[in-house]
């Protein structure tokens, strides 16, 4: 039998190997006390009981704000390089691991994202499990079940079960395996939820609650703060910005985080707005998130993680539409 | 190709915006190479006070009968005018008692010659003449002169924030103020550019950048309200930076 269980004692130890192999991050509490994905100073700085970050793990391959391009008249357009710096990103659970894998569909296939491919390939995905709170519905979005890690682990009393997603896992849990012992992994807990099933189907039939009340509701209480989609880990939406240098001569091409609420998104050259008043923007994220544009269309890339529901200042909650639909208030 | 002529000047106002660009040490001599300052009294003596300028700069609130001939000179002689800061653009901090008596006013500062004073309530530019550019911040942004001062070179101005100050702040993972701390906290009311400095050294958004666009100004109150603050507290607090606001607006 594979080695694979590493107990509470060896977890230090398996982290500074870990950390051999790039800059180790993960979940820590900030100076003011917010879970936020950073470098490990020490082990005992891990936050293992994490339940989410404020900021997801994206922001690891799409910062907030980046320059993408350059322009001199000497060396004319040049793209970015990334610095594609080894980092060992530990601590992301299912939901999250799926945000990454909705990502990697979006900034990798059809069209690769340089900045994002090179980032991407630095970064060894460690995912842990957790426990959810009242803000998660993973198990529905069927991101309970670990996806697009280079290795699992799988918490329990005792220790970790860890389990291999990529040869780079296997790779290192072989170097690691001296810390390893092999014990047969507990069964799976199936997770249950019962919105699981009402976000699938009304997905399926392109439902959009086209008469609903909530959607005036939530355009009369939303401050357009963009918190929900700076903290989701799927939401990818961006606006590109052109800021010339005060040479006259030299410029860079901005690219930075944007969100579907606010005035700007829908709003075009000449001052049209196809978009105009907050309500048609709920429409639009809810069709986004939930129905899919363009070749992700048919695809649900809410991961149940909780964080827009957490994170609103005033608790819009769009599972409210499921649930008055399916009258499981 | 010729250097576009600028001039940078103030009316009521502390001097602090014009001081912003004084503070761009690294980038003064470039400012200087590219730019033809005509008149910039703060900054240089002498100055032509009548050439027409490509661009006026002009910092605070129109509040004497001395500040809307200045403001309405500067505009009648410059192709682009750019309200400076948040005093030109909203008011500022001298219009927070806009809603007094002005004489009142007058008096509690200047006592017995309280009469001699010539002046009305402080108003941002715009209720006078024709402002074809704002830089918001009390004091603004390097940032955003040094972009607009970059832009101006190619003929253009530049695209600031339109999204709220919670936007930036949210993005630095600073702990919020408003949702955890139940402080009063302005942040999604205000325009962002300022990197939500405040919020990131604990302070709450006291809201000096002035409203954003399409501020939900009725559901803040409501929020704040519901936190226990007191109507009057709230409408004080905002009116600091910006004496104007409609509280029920929520688009």
């Amino acid at each position: 039998m594979q080695k694979n269980f590493l107990s509470n004692e060896s977890f230090p130890l398996f982290l500074q190997g870990l950390a051999a192999s790039g800059d180790l991050h993960g979940p820590v509490l900030t100076d003011d006390g917010v879970m936020a994905f950073r470098p490990i100073c020490s082990p005992a700085d891990i936050q293992l009981d994490c339940i989410r970050t404020l900021i997801p793990p994206k922001k690891y391959f799409f910062p907030p704000k980046e320059a993408i391009l350059t322009y001199s008249p000497v060396k004319g357009y040049q793209l970015t390089k990334a610095a594609g710096k080894k980092v060992i990103l530990f601590g992301l659970h299912p939901c999250d691991l799926a945000g990454i894998a909705y990502l990697d569909r979006v900034f990798l296939e059809s069209q690769p994202d340089p900045l994002f491919v090179k980032r991407r390939k630095a970064v060894t995905l460690i995912g842990l499990s957790c426990e959810p709170d009242e803000y998660c519905f993973c198990g529905t979005m069927g991101t309970a079940e670990p996806q697009n890690f280079d290795i699992f682990m799988h918490r329990t009393e005792a220790g970790f079960y860890l389990s291999a997603g990529s040869s780079r896992g296997k790779k290192i849990i072989r170097r690691l395996s001296v810390l390893l012992e092999a014990r047969e992994p507990p069964s799976p807990v199936p997770c249950e939820c019962k919105i699981e099933e009402t976000i699938l189907q009304a997905a399926t039939r392109g439902e959009t609650f086209s008469e609903s009340r909530l959607w005036e509701d939530f355009a009369g209480r939303c401050l357009s703060c963009g918190a929900c989609s700076l903290c989701c880990p799927t939401c990818y939406c961006f606006d590109v910005q052109e800021r010339g240098r005060l040479d006259g001569e030299t410029a860079e091409r901005l690219r930075e985080w944007d969100n579907c609420l606010f005035k700007s998104h829908g709003e075009v050259a000449g001052g049209h707005n196809f978009r105009k008043t907050r309500e048609e923007r709920f429409r639009y994220r809810f069709q986004h998130k939930y129905l899919g544009f363009g070749p992700m269309r048919g695809i649900v890339s809410c991961v149940g993680c909780g964080r827009c529901r957490d994170v609103c200042p005033v608790k819009i909650d769009l599972m409210e539409l499921f649930r008055e639909k399916a009258n499981i208030l | 190709m010729k250097k576009p002529t600028m001039a940078i000047a103030g009316l009521t106002a502390c001097s602090g915006c014009q001081l912003t660009l004084l503070n761009c040490e690294a980038e003064l001599p470039e400012v200087a190479g590219c730019f033809d300052l005509i008149f910039f009294p703060m900054g240089i003596s002498g100055g032509d006070e009548c050439a027409s300028v490509d661009v006026a700069i002009v910092e605070g609130a129109v509040s004497t009968p001395d500040d809307l001939e200045t403001l309405l000179h500067l505009r009648s002689r410059s192709r682009f005018l750019v309200a400076f800061g948040t005093c030109a653009l909203w008011g500022g901090v001298a219009a927070m008692k806009n809603h007094e008596s002005r004489t009142e006013l007058t008096k509690i500062v200047y006592h017995d010659v309280a009469g001699e004073v010539l002046t009305f309530n402080p108003e941002p530019f715009h209720f006078f003449v024709t402002v074809d550019f704002a830089i918001p911040g009390c004091p603004p942004e390097k940032d955003e002169l040094l972009a607009l001062l970059s832009s101006l070179l190619r003929g253009s101005f530049p695209v600031f924030p339109i999204y709220p100050v919670c936007t930036e702040c949210r993005n630095r993972e600073n702990r919020c103020l408003l949702v955890e701390d139940n402080e009063l906290c302005l942040g999604p009311l205000i325009q962002a550019g300022c990197g939500a400095r405040c919020p990131a050294a604990g302070i709450v958004c006291e809201g000096c950048r002035g409203p954003v666009a399409e501020a939900n100004v009725a559901s803040e109150m409501e929020l704040l309200m519901q936190k226990g603050f007191p109507r009057e507290e709230i409408i004080s607090r905002m009116r600091r930076f910006c004496p104007e606001w409609n509280y029920e607006q929520r688009h």
